[in-house]
């Protein structure tokens, strides 16, 4: 397959005081095309920082200090902020675990969609709004004109969640992390919303990052998996494979478990 | 410890030290009086001067400190312990004990400090162990609002339910889980008060109504300068200077004392 | 077997205040005749989405909140004193105990307050509990800030066996924790259960973690009782829409 992403022995560092700690050390891990790749470990394994990284937004004291990410063939770990800044939201965009709390609450939903759109496209207000609508639709929102005047605190998580993906794929990117955007909604409405992302997956075309500890996500949508454990990517398979094969020793860990308790 | 806590530390120690020394320190008694070196400049033999009765300024400001200092930490400490009690009842039980203890609360407050002390004073012998008691009990109100509202906000943590689920007393729960967890907030606003408290004694005894002579504090001492300010400046401006520093080191152990809680 | 708790036509409303005067804006109906009652020895699971009025309904059994309507009857053999035979085992164990507090301390404060063995022995039973839930004797004068979620969870199950308690009411243990420690916290508590002979009351949305533990299950939704019946029937004949929609979602 031909990779959209490629990253290479990618290693962040947190400077606390005169401390430093190595969050991520061995971190590789290829996106193809279209792909599915399900980023799964135990909290504080590394995977946010590590996907904040590809775009470099990461908290003030966290650097990456060594590594290649190779994005659509440019290293983006070469690249100025502002060369960034042009990429952020338009080829790689990201849907976070709290909606309500990425959404501004002083804003409507539409008028945020609607700022994401112009910061990438050269569009009037009126072009705008009428893309907003669109894509409000596009996340399955019955009533998108409705929506579009709500502020954040009017709508259930399930409805910002969508919201906020609309927001995510206003430029239509070319690769979507999501970052355990599922956790904090109820199972019915989780699996509403990961439907939802495999169907505009399929129309739009992009390729997918999805971080979750849970590995019921996993199995339903991944095409390959990818296990981290300490910051490393320890183990990475299809699949099929990694639920009935595990190799690394974590891996049987989380896999025993899921089988006594993430299953039914 | 950050450096605005070590700076105010050093500067409290300091008074703290030559208060507590003052009979080793002091070379002279705080009311022998020399009628023959009357308003004498600092110099070798008076290193801060003397005042209009031939008094040693130094040693005088060094037994002032006693008392402008024990009157300062036991005002605060009695309106303290007071706001503890008021407040953490306030904010535990709730309802019609909160509304009585809040609205006597708002009453209090209604009256300018001040005007309060200087009733009270007037109807009362103006002696030490009075006027830090009338401090004290004019003074309790911010503490106690402060800590309600910290035992309202604690009082929901699941701790808490854990422990009325175990059976704990009221006063248990209260006085071993509540209070302690609160007493971050209480603290630094208890330094800020001692500054307050001082400088209370301070403009009582400037009206004649705080400490009475002979014996010294530095409110007092400020006050018996007030006729020989145009000759003798240096009367005038070491105690001040002592209560503007005193002042200054306790807001500097507040600040730092927040900083290093984390702020509230 | 006897009944060890029975929960009566319990109902629950909650007033929402609102506008500038504090008037009475509404009354929301967080629980609505909920009926259900636990055999001693057995574990009941009561499961359902957030919003459904299962951890109001925990607060009620352990009288920490007063229902509008309805009763909680325990049986008063079994249930002599209800804040020690009663214990509870909250969500958030980063929450649940006392950032001020030791281990120890922590541990040894319901043996203070129900008096449960003399003063002198306190110290070995501490010891005693802390190895039970897993945990190391050292690790008794740290501070819980110095602990894992999952340690800490244990924490709070070793202060919850010091009352030697009957009845557990477990809302949500483990739905905080990672996946692999949740494993091995489910293990602990089917052994506890064996060894101590606890009753449990468990309240998860994970239906996995219910059909692990429980003999018979109570499904709610907003506030209601949508089905009761026991565990393998629930999960092989689900009958309410509800019900079917829950276990549809987790399983695919």
């Amino acid at each position: 397959m031909d990779d959209l992403l490629k990253i290479r022995g990618l290693k962040i560092n947190f400077y606390l005081g005169t401390q430093v700690i190595t969050a991520v050390d061995g971190f590789d891990l290829d996106i193809g095309r279209g792909e599915v790749v399900v980023l799964a470990g135990e909290s504080g394994s590394g995977k946010t920082v590590s996907a904040l990284a590809i775009t470099r937004i990461l908290p003030r004291n966290a650097r990456v200090v060594d590594g290649s990410i190779i994005f659509d063939g440019q290293d983006l770990l070469g690249l100025d902020i502002r060369q960034l800044r042009a990429i952020r939201g338009k080829d790689i965009s990201y849907v976070f675990q709290e909606p309500s709390s990425y959404l501004n609450p002083v804003y409507t939903v539409g008028d945020q969609i609607m700022e994401a759109i112009r910061l990438h496209q050269n569009k009037t207000k009126q072009e705008a709004y009428a893309q907003t609508l669109k894509l409000l639709e596009a996340v399955k929102i019955a009533d998108p004109a409705r929506v579009a005047f709500s502020y954040p605190h009017q709508m259930s998580g399930g409805m910002n969640q969508r919201a906020f993906i609309a927001m995510s794929l206003a430029s239509r990117p070319q690769l979507l992390i999501a970052d355990e955007p599922t956790t904090a909604l109820d199972v019915t409405i989780e699996s509403e919303i990961l439907q939802l992302l495999l169907t505009l997956k399929d129309t739009l075309g992009f390729s997918l990052l999805f971080i979750t500890h849970n590995l019921t996500i996993a199995r339903r949508i991944a095409d390959r998996v990818a296990v981290m454990y300490q910051g490393k990517i320890v183990e990475t398979a299809p699949v099929e494979s990694i639920f009935t094969d595990p190799k690394h020793f974590h891996t049987k860990e989380l896999i025993s478990a899921y089988e006594q308790i993430g299953r039914i | 410890m950050n450096k605005t806590l070590i700076i105010g530390v050093v500067i409290i120690g300091f008074f703290t030290l030559i208060a507590l020394l003052a009979p080793f320190l002091s070379s002279y008694k705080p009311s022998d009086m020399d009628q023959t070196h009357m308003l004498m400049a600092p110099s070798a033999k008076h290193l801060l001067g003397t005042d209009s009765l031939g008094r040693d300024i130094l040693s005088r400001m060094m037994y002032g400190a006693r008392i402008s200092l024990t009157i300062g930490l036991i005002a605060v400490g009695i309106a303290t312990i007071l706001g503890l009690i008021l407040g953490s009842l306030a904010g535990f039980y709730g309802g019609f004990i909160d509304s009585l203890i809040m609205r006597f609360t708002d009453i209090m407050l209604c009256f300018p400090t001040f005007f309060l002390l200087l009733a009270a004073v007037a109807f009362l012998e103006s002696s030490i162990f009075n006027i830090m008691v009338i401090i004290g009990l004019t003074s309790w109100m911010g503490p106690a609002r402060l800590i309600r509202g910290e035992i309202l906000s604690l009082k929901e943590r699941e701790f808490i339910q854990a422990e009325r689920a175990l059976g704990a007393s009221h006063f248990r729960i209260i006085a071993v889980h509540l209070i302690p967890n609160a007493l971050g907030p209480v603290l630094v606003n208890a330094t800020l008060g001692i500054a307050a408290a001082i400088l209370l004694e301070s403009g009582l005894s400037f009206l004649g109504l705080g400490v009475q002579p002979p014996v010294p504090s530095w409110g007092n001492i400020l006050i018996e300068s007030k006729s020989t300010l145009g000759i003798a400046w240096w009367i005038t401006l070491y105690p001040g200077l002592a209560i503007l520093l005193t002042i200054l080191g306790f807001n500097f152990i507040a600040e730092g004392l927040k900083q290093k809680i984390g702020g509230f | 077997m006897e009944n060890i708790l029975e929960v009566k036509n319990i109902c629950k409303d909650f007033k929402v205040e609102g506008g500038a005067l504090m008037r009475e804006a509404g009354v929301v109906h967080a629980l609505t005749n909920v009926s259900f009652t636990v055999k001693e020895f057995d574990s009941v699971g009561i499961a359902g989405e957030s919003g459904s009025g299962k951890t109001t309904l925990a607060k009620i059994i352990l009288k920490l909140i007063l229902p509008t309507r309805g009763e909680i009857i325990f049986n008063e053999q079994l249930i002599r004193n209800l804040r020690k035979d009663v214990q509870i085992i909250f969500q958030n164990p980063y929450n649940s105990l006392n950032p001020k507090m030791r281990v120890y301390d922590a541990i040894a404060e319901p043996l203070v307050i129900h008096a449960i063995i003399p003063r002198k022995k306190i110290k070995e039973r501490v010891c005693d509990l802390l190895q039970m839930v897993g945990l190391q004797q050292k690790m008794s004068a740290r501070f819980p800030a110095e602990f894992s979620g999952g340690q800490r969870q244990r924490i709070c199950i070793a202060r919850a066996l010091a009352c030697e308690p009957r009845l557990l009411v477990l809302d949500e243990p483990l739905s905080s924790l990672d996946l692999i420690i949740q494993s091995q916290l489910l293990d602990l508590f089917l052994a506890l259960k064996e060894k101590l002979k606890l009753t449990y009351v468990l309240i998860s949305h994970n239906l996995a973690v219910i059909k692990n533990i429980t003999h018979s299950v109570v499904v709610m939704q907003q506030g209601e009782i949508v089905e009761n019946e026991p565990t393998t029937e629930i999960f092989s004949h689900p009958r309410h829409l509800y019900t079917q929609k829950l276990l549809a979602a987790a399983r695919e």
